[in-house]
């Protein structure tokens, strides 16, 4: 394969939702994402990585590293398009909902075994990194937070789980406990407590993620055969399979199917607070979700004081 | 082989998208929007809301047996959409719009695109092209419905349902008439037919998009 067709072939396709950037002596491929007007993972979005994944597959050899980063000031990814959801679970369509969880699935799986295919991927978050985009991380190579950027799995915040990896991934990062309290508790992480509990590997000040990038790149340029093979004996020792992935896809879109109107109507919310930010207002999805987990908390307090009351009145019908 | 419900999600995602991306759109499902323009759109949408009996009464007149069970789906949609421009005639009332003058505003260019087209399809392209009618308003009003009429609420301070009734109940009731659509559209078989649903989904977000612009 003559390497120059390869990348004439990788960079010529036109893109809506993302930028591609070559750099030859290091045969990196780095692609920007920027979905309008809400930087999520929308369908467009994930063909067009798609097709991208299938032309570095398919030119084997010609791409050494693979970076993701997001073009969207702030952001790096809201997650699923909950426009989508709602008109998926409004139509009670579980086929389109298996799908779009497989076109999901179908990308981190790419990203599991990009060592096989000898591609170093790094990711870096210079902001709001939620649900499915949190997701799409996890299986990178190497995680770079900015230090102002935040992180988490909302969905159990409107009665939905993270479905596309969340579990796997955050398994063999950080271990069962992690797993358990982010997924569970649906709470919003700073760079620094993902850090500290081995979600992410490294944490720079805002504004400095691009130097991490290259300080990475170069770190594995020279040993990348190595590292490879490393990565690849790693994914052996804490495999993750795709038929479990999928199988937990199913569950997911059985669960969505369950959501309620008021299920639903939060998850608009949330869609109205991204809609919102995108038409520049300071506040959006990430204080929204914190209102959230702040009514959850009061909603818990007050079924704490109906619980002790319930005890009470039956300790008086006791006696 | 995708069910053509599925399938027409995924052909139409970017038409949606391109509806739900218009910067007008991102604002008032964020914002809400000033009285004066929600007077507009409520007059446009009045035309809209008082064509869509007759645009579909036009489609089943001219489906063939072949299609019968599109024909009975049109049937009780049409009972239960029966009167609804009335609605929208309460909600402009209760925003400072009387009933005459609702009957005697005409409507503009997009709205009279937009029924025409629909009217046009039904006679000419494929009767089964209102199916595609249906699903963009009922995909505008289950989906974005809920978050405009509370962004609508809270920017005019409105109390309840009033002056949001149309919308915010359409919201809810169109979560169920999605579920009944997917399963008509699902039965839609031929290449006409199926085609002529997807050009309908694309012009029908296409003109509703241009409506809510030029308010």
């Amino acid at each position: 394969m003559n390497p120059l067709t390869g990348v004439a072939g990788l960079l010529g396709r036109p893109y809506k939702s993302i930028r591609l950037e070559w750099s030859s002596d290091l045969r990196l491929l780095r692609v920007r994402t920027a979905v309008k007007p809400i930087q999520c993972y929308s369908l467009a979005l994930m063909s067009e990585l798609q097709r991208v994944l299938s032309d570095v597959t398919d030119n084997p050899g010609l791409v050494r590293h693979f970076v993701l980063t997001s073009d969207v000031p702030k952001v790096f990814n809201f997650g699923g398009d909950l426009a989508l959801f709602v008109l998926l679970v409004r139509a009670r369509d579980i086929d389109s909902l298996r799908l779009y969880g497989q076109r999901c699935v179908d990308l981190v799986w790419w990203m599991e075994n990009a060592a096989n295919l000898g591609v170093h991927t790094t990711v870096l978050s210079q902001g709001d990194t939620l649900g499915g985009g949190l997701e799409s991380v996890l299986p990178f190579h190497k995680i770079i937070f900015e230090r102002s950027a935040q992180a988490g799995f909302p969905e159990v915040l409107f009665n939905l789980f993270p479905g596309m990896g969340a579990w796997e991934f955050t398994l063999r990062r950080a271990g069962f406990a992690v797993a358990n309290e982010m997924i569970l508790s649906g709470r919003l992480y700073g760079a620094e407590e993902l850090h500290y509990r081995r979600v992410i590997d490294v944490v720079v000040d805002d504004g400095q993620g691009e130097l991490a990038i290259e300080q990475v790149v170069r770190d594995v340029e020279p040993r990348h055969r190595g590292v490879m093979a490393a990565l690849r004996a790693q994914r052996l020792a804490a495999p993750v399979r795709y038929e479990t992935l999928m199988a937990i896809v199913d569950q997911w879109a059985e669960a969505a199917l369950t959501l309620t109107d008021r299920d639903l109507r939060l998850m608009e919310r949330l869609a109205r607070a991204q809609a919102r930010k995108a038409g520049g207002a300071d506040e959006g999805a990430v204080e929204e979700i914190k209102r959230m987990e702040l009514e959850n908390a009061w909603g818990e307090r007050r079924t704490g004081f109906d619980r002790r009351d319930r005890v009470l009145d039956d300790r008086r019908t006791r006696t | 082989m995708l069910p053509f419900f599925a399938e027409l999600v995924s052909a139409t995602d970017e038409d949606r998208r391109a509806f739900e991306n218009h910067p007008v759109v991102v604002a008032a499902v964020g914002d809400g929007m000033s009285a004066e323009r929600y007077r507009k759109l409520l007059l446009e949408l009045y035309h809209v809301v008082w064509h869509f009996n007759p645009v579909c009464a036009a489609a089943s007149s001219r489906l063939g047996d072949e299609f019968t069970a599109v024909r009975m789906f049109l049937y009780e949609h049409m009972q239960e959409e029966a009167g609804h421009e009335s609605w929208v005639m309460n909600d402009l009332e209760a925003v400072g719009v009387t009933p005459q003058a609702t009957r005697e505003h005409a409507p503009s260019a997009h709205t009279l695109a937009l029924n025409g087209y629909n009217y046009w399809a039904a006679d000419r392209r494929h009767p089964c092209s209102v199916l595609g009618m249906l699903y963009t308003l009922e995909v505008i009003a289950s989906v974005y419905g809920g978050p405009f009429a509370s962004a609508i609420r809270e920017s005019l301070l409105l109390e309840g349902d009033r002056g949001v009734s149309f919308i915010d109940s359409h919201a809810s009731l169109d979560a169920q008439h999605m579920a009944e659509l997917r399963q008509i559209l699902n039965q839609v078989h031929g290449d006409a037919a199926r085609a002529a649903v997807l050009e309908s989904v694309r012009l029908n977000f296409h003109h509703f998009t241009r409506i809510i612009e030029a308010v």
